[in-house]
C-alpha cells in the first residue's frame, strides 16, 4: 500500500502522551506519593577498591524514624549479571567494594533528613586495596585484580575471524594501521533515576522505575527477591529518557524492594544527579586499533581490528557492548576478510553500559581512516564510502542477511543536500565538511524475551483497548502503537486506549534497548488488530451478506469495498458479537526471525537481527584555530528507517541524535577522572548541548520498506546519533587538515593537535596500539 | 529549625503555610502543594527543569528559598491551561512534536511564556537566548524552537505542514 492510502500510519500526528506532559499531569517515578511512604537512601563506597571488614548498623537502626536498614548480610551476596556467565555484581557488597559509589548499605526512614542522618551513623571498616584505572595498566601481568577469578582483569573477550585476512592484506595496494581512542561519555537524561517499591499483604510487590524493559526488570527482581514472577509487578510510569542508560538492572531497585519488604511500607529512593551519573551506567572509554588494506579503487580487501573497552567494575551488558561497535561496522560496510578482537576490561571505575553512540573510537576511527585512505588514493570521501557501502540482499561477515538497505541512498542524499563535494573543494579557511555512515540492529537474539505479544479488547461503544508490553522511554512508542492499532481497526485515534509496560497485565516484550519496539512490538499490535478486525469482519459479513475478504474497516465503520456509504458502525458489530457470544478479542504476536543459537562470545555467527537500519550524516563546521572552538553550521542527516510510522517523531529522533551524538558526543562530552573519582558527575561540569549550540539540521527520511517490519518499518534514531559523531569528527579534521584520533574533540585537544600538526597523512597523535592479549 | 509563615499566590490561588527557612520553593511546590509538574533535574540551578514564574519572571525554584516567594505570584505549568483550554504555547509544543520524554517540557514552556509575555514576536536568536538555560536531552531543540516561534504573534498559522 502507498503512504496516501493509510489513515494514520505514515502521518505526522501529535503524540497521545504530549497533553499530559505539557500540563504537568504526567507522573515520573520521583513524583509518586503513597500513604506511609518512606524515603530510602544508599550508603556508597568512598573507595575505588577496598575490602569490607565490618559493617555496623546498630546506631542507625536505633535512630528515631528509621524503619529499615539493609546490608550485604541481608542479601547473602545475591548477584546480578545480564548473562548467566556474567553474574558478577553483588546487589549489596559483601566482601569487597570495586568502585567509588558501590552500594554498601541502605536505610529507609520517615524523611530525607532522618535517612541521611542514619547513613552517617553506619560504620564501615574498609581495608583499602590498590586499584586499576585504565585498560592498559589493568591488563599488565601482576596488576591488582578487580575480580579475583578474572586473570588480567579481562571481563569479556570476543573474537571474530571471517575470510582470509592475511591473504586480503597481501592483495592490497595500500595498508594503514591507526589507533583511535575515546573517553567515557554519559547519558545525562534529564530525569534522575528513581525507584518506588510498594509491598502488599498478598506477598506481591509493585515497583516503578525508569526502564527500557519492564519485563526484564521484573524477571531479575523475581530471581533476586526469590518471589514468583507473577508477584513482582513493574508498573508503567513516564520515563525521562534512556539512551541506553536504563536497560540494565540496578542494585537500587533491588534495595528499594528489600527496604520496603523489611519495613512493610512503600519506599521511594530518588538519585541525585551525581548518583545518576556514577551509580547507574556510563559509556565505555575505548581504544581501537584498525588495520585496513584496500585495492587501488579504495575497496577494502582486509581489515583487522583490536579494541579495548574500559568496562568499569562489573559486566553489565559486557558481551553485547564489546561486540556491537564491530557489528554496526560490518553491517554498514561490505567486508570479505575481517578479524576482530574485542576485550572488555575491568577497572575500579563506575559500571559501563551501552549508550546511543556506543563505541565512538571504533566508529569514528573507521570513518577517519577511510578519509585518510581516500586522500592517499586521491578519491573523494563520498566515492570511497559508496564503493564500500552495504547493499540490500547481501550477507554480513558473521552471517546476517540484509533484506533491506538504503545505505547508498542515505550517502547520496546527504551529499546532495549538503552540496558536499563542492563545499569540500572550495572551503574558506578553517571551515570543514565531513561525512559519517553507520548501521544499527533492530533487535538481538534474546531467547524467550526476544518477541512481543499484544491483546485488543473492544468496548461496546466501538472503542478499543490495546494491551502491549512495549515501554516508552520518551521516544514515542505509545503513539506508534496507537497509530498502528487505529489504522488496522479502522477506528479513530481517540477511540484507542493503551495499557502498556505493566508486567502484571501486559504480555512480555523485548524492551526498547535493542531498538526493536516498532519492528517487534508494533508488529505484535498490528497482528492483534488484524485478528480483531478479522473477527469483526466475520460478524459483519453476516450482517452485510458479503464475503469477509471484501470488507474494509475505516472511519469507525465496516463496509464492502467501494461502498463506504452502506457500512455498519463498528460499535454495532461489537454489540452484535456480544449477543452472539463471539466477543471481539484480538491476539497478536511477533517472534524475530533470528538465529537463536547465535551467542555473543561462544558463537558469534548467524542471523543477528531480522532488520538493520542505515544512516549517513554530513556536518559542516567552522573551527577557531585560536581558541579551538568549533561552531557547527549545518547538518544533513539521513536514515533508512524502513518506513516512518510517524515522520515528525522520526525527525525528532534524528535531531536529538545530532545533538547527542555529534554536537555533544564529538565536541565536548567526556568524563574526567582522578583515579577512580569522576571529577564532573554533574550537569554543571559535564557539558551537554544547549539550544544555542545547535546548527541548522536537515533530516532526511529514507524508506526501504523492510519485508519483515510493520508497514516496512525498522529502527529509527540510533544510526543518526552514531553517524553524526563520525561526521562532526571528519568535519573538524577537514577544517584543519588534521586526522583526529582522540575523542571527543575538546578545544584543548584541537589546540594541541594544531600545535603539533604533522606533515602528510597521519593521525594527530601517536597512540599506543591495542594488541591481541596473548594469555587468553 | 523554626518554621516561618509563608503566603504567596500559586496559580491564582492564595496559599499560606509554615516552612523552615532552608526549604526551597521547589520543595514547597512539589511536596507541600503536590505540583509535581515542577521537575528537579540537577538541584544546582543548571538544567532549568524546575523553572517557575515568579511575578512573571522565570526563576529556578531549586535555588530559590521558599520564603523568598513571600507575597509573590507564582505560576507553575499546572497553572498554564485555563478552563480546560491549553495555553497556545502548550498547544504549539504538542503540535510541533516538541515533547519527547517531557521532563524538560514544563520548564521550557514557562521560560517560553516569560519570553512571549515580554516580547510577543521574538526573533529566533531571542528565543534561543531565552531558552539557553533549559536543557533538553531528547529533541535537539529544533522542534522546541519551531513550537515557540509558532506560538508567537508573528506566526498565527502553524509552520509545520502536514
Ligand atoms: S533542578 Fe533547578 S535548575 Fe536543575
Ligand atoms: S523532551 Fe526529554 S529532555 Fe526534553
Amino acid at each position: 500500500m502507498s503512504r496516501d492510502e493509510y489513515s494514520y500510519v505514515g502521518k505526522s500526528i501529535p503524540r497521545i502522551d504530549s497533553r499530559s506532559k505539557v500540563t504537568g499531569e504526567a507522573l515520573f517515578t520521583a513524583d509518586l506519593k503513597l500513604p506511609r511512604m518512606l524515603v530510602g537512601k544508599i550508603l556508597r563506597s568512598p573507595y575505588a577498591h577496598a575490602k569490607i571488614l565490618d559493617v555496623d548498623v546498630s546506631k542507625a537502626l536505633s535512630l528515631k524514624g528509621v524503619h529499615a536498614v539493609v546490608t550485604g548480610k541481608d542479601t547473602a551476596g545475591e548477584k546480578w549479571g545480564v548473562f548467566r556467565y556474567t553474574r558478577d555484581q553483588q546487589l549489596l557488597c559483601v566482601d569487597k567494594v570495586r568502585y567509588v559509589g558501590d552500594e554498601v548499605a541502605a536505610v529507609a526512614a520517615v524523611d530525607e533528613d532522618t535517612a541521611l542522618e542514619a547513613l552517617s551513623l553506619i560504620r564501615v571498616d574498609y581495608e583499602e586495596l590498590p586499584g586499576v584505572f585504565d585498560c592498559r595498566s589493568a591488563i599488565e601481568p601482576g596488576a591488582p585484580l578487580v575480580h579475583e577469578d578474572r586473570p588480567r582483569n579481562i571481563n569479556v573477550a570476543v573474537k571474530i575471524d571471517v575470510g582470509d585476512v592475511e591473504a586480503g592484506f597481501k592483495r592490497s595496494v595500500l595498508i594503514r594501521e591507526d589507533t583511535f581512542a575515546a573517553e567515557e561519555d554519559s547519558y545525562f537524561m534529564t530525569e534522575n533515576y528513581a525507584v518506588v517499591a510498594n509491598p502488599h499483604a498478598d506477598g506481591s510487590i509493585e515497583v516503578w522505575m525508569p526502564n527500557a524493559s519492564p519485563h526484564t526488570k521484573a524477571k531479575a527482581l523475581s530471581n533476586a527477591l526469590k518471589l514468583p514472577l507473577s508477584q513482582v509487578n513493574v508498573r508503567k510510569i513516564t520515563i525521562g529518557g534512556a539512551f541506553g542508560g536504563r536497560s540494565d538492572v540496578f542494585p537500587a531497585e533491588f534495595i528499594a524492594c528489600l527496604l520496603s519488604l523489611k519495613s512493610d511500607r512503600p519506599v521511594k529512593l530518588v538519585y541525585d544527579r551525581e548518583e545518576n551519573s556514577i551509580a547507574t551506567r556510563m559509556g565505555h572509554a575505548m581504544i581501537t586499533t584498525i588495520k585496513t588494506g584496500v585495492d587501488p579503487d579504495g575497496a577494502v580487501l582486509a581489515r583487522d581490528i583490536v579494541s579495548y573497552l574500559d568496562g568499569g567494575a562489573y559486566s553489565s551488558t559486557g558481551p553485547i557492548a564489546t561486540s556491537v561497535p564491530y557489528l554496526c561496522h560490518e553491517q554498514a560496510y561490505r567486508l570479505e576478510n575481517v578479524r576482530f578482537h574485542g576485550y572488555r576490561i575491568y577497572t575500579n571505575k563506575p559500571v559501563r553500559g551501552m549508550i546511543r553512540i556506543h563505541g565512538r573510537s571504533f566508529a569514528c576511527g573507521i570513518d577517519t581512516q577511510l578519509d585518510m585512505i581516500a586522500d592517499e588514493l586521491g578519491i573523494d570521501p563520498v566515492a570511497i564510502r559508496l564503493r564500500n557501502a552495504r547493499r540490500p540482499g547481501e550477507t554480513t561477515p558473521t552471517g546476517s542477511y540484509v533484506a533491506s538497505c538504503g545505505m547508498v541512498e542515505c550517502i547520496e542524499k546527504t551529499a546532495e543536500a549538503s552540496n558536499f563535494l563542492e563545499k569540500r573543494e572550495k572551503r574558506p579557511p578553517n571551515r570543514g565538511i565531513g561525512m559519517g555512515i553507520n548501521s544499527v540492529q533492530t533487535g538481538f537474539p534474546l531467547g524467550i524475551r526476544g518477541g512481543s505479544q499484544a491483546f485488543i479488547k473492544f468496548h461496546e461503544d466501538g472503542g478499543a483497548t490495546v494491551v502491549s508490553g512495549v515501554v516508552d522511554n520518551g521516544q514515542g512508542n505509545d503513539q506508534m502503537l496507537v497509530q498502528i492499532a487505529a489504522e488496522e481497526l479502522g477506528v479513530a485515534l481517540d477511540d484507542v486506549r493503551l495499557i502498556s509496560a505493566d508486567t502484571e497485565v501486559t504480555p512480555t516484550d523485548a524492551g526498547s534497548y535493542s531498538m526493536i519496539s516498532t519492528f517487534g512490538g508494533g508488529a505484535a499490535v498490528k497482528a492483534a488488530a488484524e485478528d480483531a478486525r478479522a473477527q469483526l469482519f466475520e460478524v459483519a459479513s453476516e450482517m452485510l451478506e458479503a464475503d469477509p475478504s471484501d470488507l474494509v474497516a475505516r472511519n469507525r465503520k465496516i463496509f464492502v469495498r467501494g461502498a463506504p456509504d452502506v457500512g455498519i458502525p463498528i460499535a454495532k458489530i461489537v454489540r452484535k458479537a456480544l449477543i452472539l457470544g463471539r466477543p471481539i478479542m484480538g491476539r497478536g504476536s511477533f517472534a524475530p526471525d533470528v538465529d537463536q543459537r547465535r551467542e555473543w562470545i561462544s558463537n558469534p555467527k548467524g542471523q543477528l537481527s531480522q532488520a538493520f537500519s542505515f544512516g549517513a550524516t554530513v556536518a559542516e563546521v567552522d573551527v577557531d584555530p585560536e581558541t579551538g572552538r568549533v561552531q557547527a553550521l549545518e547538518v544533513a542527516c539521513a536514515q533508512d528507517c524502513g518506513f516512518a510510522v510517524n515522520p515528525m517523531l522520526v525527525e525528532g529522533q534524528f535531531e536529538g541524535g545530532v545533538a547527542m551524538g555529534g554536537q555533544g558526543g564529538m565536541l565536548g562530552e567526556e568524563h574526567r577522572w582522578h583515579q577512580g573519582h569522576v571529577l564532573n558527575p554533574s550537569l554543571l561540569e559535564y557539558k551537554i548541548p544547549i539550544i544555542k549550540d545547535m546548527p541548522a539540521i536537515t533530516p532526511i527520511i529514507v524508506e526501504t520498506i523492510d519485508p519483515g517490519g510493520p508497514y516496512g518499518a525498522k529502527e529509527a534514531g540510533m544510526s543518526v546519533a552514531m553517524s553524526a559523531a563520525q561526521a562532526y569528527c571528519n568535519a573538524v579534521g577537514n577544517a584543519l587538515g588534521i586526522y583526529f584520533n582522540h575523542y571527543p574533540l575538546t578545544p584543548e585537544r584541537i589546540l594541541d593537535a594544531i600545535e603539533h600538526k604533522k606533515p602528510g597523512i597521519q593521525t594527530a597523535w601517536e597512540l599506543e596500539p591495542a594488541r591481541i592479549i596473548k594469555s587468553e | 529549625m523554626k518554621k516561618q509563615l509563608l503566603s504567596m499566590t500559586v496559580n491564582g490561588e492564595e496559599v499560606n503555610l509554615a516552612v523552615t527557612p532552608n526549604t526551597t520553593l521547589l520543595e514547597v511546590l512539589r511536596e507541600d502543594l503536590g505540583l509535581t509538574g515542577v521537575k528537579e533535574g540537577c538541584a544546582e540551578g543548571v538544567c532549568g527543569a524546575c523553572t517557575v514564574l515568579m511575578d512573571g519572571n522565570p526563576v529556578r525554584s531549586c535555588l530559590t528559598l521558599a520564603l523568598e516567594a513571600g507575597g509573590a505570584d507564582i505560576v507553575t505549568v499546572e497553572g498554564m491551561a485555563t478552563g480546560g483550554n491549553l495555553h497556545p504555547i502548550q498547544q504549539a509544543f504538542i503540535e510541533h512534536g516538541a515533547v519527547q520524554c517531557g521532563f524538560c517540557t514544563p520548564g521550557m514552556i514557562l521560560a517560553s511564556k516569560a519570553l512571549l509575555d515580554r516580547n510577543s514576536d521574538p526573533s529566533e536568536d531571542e528565543i534561543k537566548t531565552a531558552l539557553a538555560g533549559n536543557f533538553c536531552r531528547c529533541t535537539g531543540y529544533r522542534k522546541i524552537l519551531e513550537a515557540v516561534s509558532a506560538a508567537s504573534t508573528g506566526h498565527t498559522e502553524p509552520r509545520r505542514k502536514e
